[in-house]
């Protein structure tokens, strides 16, 4: 509880510091971010940006912005990808997140690409199921909507096609 | 746990401090504005903190998939067309990935069902009716429909409405073993006062505005219209006075003309120049589900 609260109060005097300094922060949100060298998605790679990685920004107001990493990178990345607030901190079982890394917190990133997350009910959610009498048809249903994949690189070509945000022209 | 309480008053002080040299009293009246920088950095703050105390994401995860069943009991199977199911899990997941809550994978689910309506269990199943896709006419609405329901999920809504629930007090985990025990009564009792929020009573204003917001914000960076959440509910509003009430956004969300003028208020942040809605890439996934015609 302790380092919980210790650890709370330095990320709390983290988020403060960017105040003091005045200089402005942003968080990747996105999966699979990438730091560009120019304002393009066809732009080389500088740095591959894992979620809740802290940016500080360097300039643009439109859909690229120029930003540093925490270890001196520069380069541009795609607005949509950040936000100006923390993204949400998952809870793991057991001891709590305060004393481990947002990294380390956050939902394993592999998780959020649901065509490696495929699996049945899980047996707490049968076991409902069962209490329920629920019929066998909606387990099914249930089954198969757990199972549909969507990989981000499906995403990724979906975007592409729809000429949307970092793809439009 | 008292310690905790105080850090959000130690970042307060950090913030007030920071700014000492002028307009401290401005950053003040800003920490209790949720849409100032201010209020956004102290928000986020306390919200990696809460999520502490809360569930885990496996328990969440189990609260979510019961809860899917119960509503598709009582709303109707999916669709039966996997072209647009993927379509549809294709849009969910290309805004999801940009929301406050992208490292949960995200399921997107049409029901069969004529009620119009879109809801979100905990954990990232998100459900939207035939009844409310046939009243949208581009991608960015649809798009925009499933980013405020990601919004719930991203801001823990549904948990937060049930937070005084029997189950979650003390250990809150649940096993396939403790299932048929006191434990497995508790969350019985727990997912049921969920489904009487999320099917009749509705969530809080607060958190509809907030998801509202969410849409705006999660659609504009996504790269669709940002406009495109108010669009629906225009639409919408149209069709209330003929529409079926019990179960559907009308009698679980608040009054459309509010929502409407909060986020028209919004809009001039978000330039709309260079954004999809794509109208033609949705009809040709949704007018043959609309016509009856399924593509397996």
């Amino acid at each position: 509880m302790n380092k919980r609260a210790l650890g709370g109060a330095l990320l709390l005097l983290a988020l403060c510091a960017g105040q003091v300094l005045g200089a402005e922060k942003r968080w990747v949100v996105s999966e699979g971010t990438t730091l560009k060298k120019e304002q393009s998605v066809s732009a080389a790679n500088v740095a591959d940006l894992p979620v809740g990685a802290e940016l500080t920004l360097v300039e643009g107001e439109g859909r690229w912005l120029k930003v540093q990493t925490g270890d001196g990178k520069e380069g541009w990345v795609y607005a949509g990808r950040v936000s100006d607030t923390p993204p949400v901190a998952e809870v793991g079982g057991g001891d709590g997140l305060l004393g481990d890394s947002m990294q380390k917190s956050q939902i394993n990133t592999a998780k959020a690409d649901s065509a490696r997350s495929v699996r049945g009910l899980s047996p707490e959610t049968a076991a409902y199921a069962k209490q329920h009498g629920t019929p066998e048809a909606l387990k099914k249903e249930l089954d198969k909507i757990l199972a549909r994949k969507v990989s981000n690189n499906e995403v990724k070509a979906f975007l592409k096609e729809g000429k949307i945000g970092e793809y439009a022209q | 746990m008292k310690v905790v309480r105080l850090l959000p008053l130690i970042a307060l002080s950090c913030l007030v401090a920071a700014q000492a040299h002028a307009g401290w009293q401005d950053t003040i009246n800003n920490l209790m504005k949720p849409d100032s920088k201010e209020g956004k950095i102290l928000s986020g703050a306390t919200q990696v903190l809460s999520s502490s105390q809360e569930m885990t994401y496996q328990t969440e995860c189990t609260v979510g998939e019961s809860l899917a069943l119960d509503s598709m009991q009582r709303f109707g199977k999916p669709v039966q067309n996997e072209a647009l199911q993927k379509y549809v899990n294709l849009v969910g997941n290309a805004v999801a990935r940009n929301s406050q809550r992208s490292t949960i994978p995200y399921r997107f689910v049409v029901l069969d069902s004529p009620v119009q309506n879109a809801f979100a269990a905990p954990g990232g199943i998100v459900f939207i009716s035939r009844g409310l896709l046939n009243v949208l006419d581009n991608e960015a609405e649809l798009a925009a429909v499933l980013a405020h329901e990601v919004g719930h999920v991203a801001g823990k809504h549904a948990l937060k409405s049930i937070r005084r629930a029997q189950f979650l007090q003390g250990a809150s985990a649940i096993t396939a073993a403790t299932m048929k025990g006191s434990k497995g009564q508790q969350f019985e009792s727990m997912v049921g006062d969920l489904q009487n929020t999320l099917f009749d009573k509705g969530l809080d204003q607060g958190m509809e505005y907030e998801a509202d917001q969410a849409a705006l914000e999660t659609t504009y960076r996504t790269g669709y219209d940002p406009g495109a959440m108010v669009s629906v509910l225009q639409k919408l509003k149209k069709q209330e006075a003929t529409s079926a009430k019990d179960g559907s956004w009308f009698s679980t969300h608040p009054p459309l003309d509010q929502r409407i003028a909060k986020l028209s208020a919004q809009l001039a942040k978000y330039p709309s120049a260079g954004s999809a809605k794509l109208p033609a890439r949705f009809a040709k996934y949704v007018k043959p589900a609309k016509s009856g015609k399924a593509s397996k």
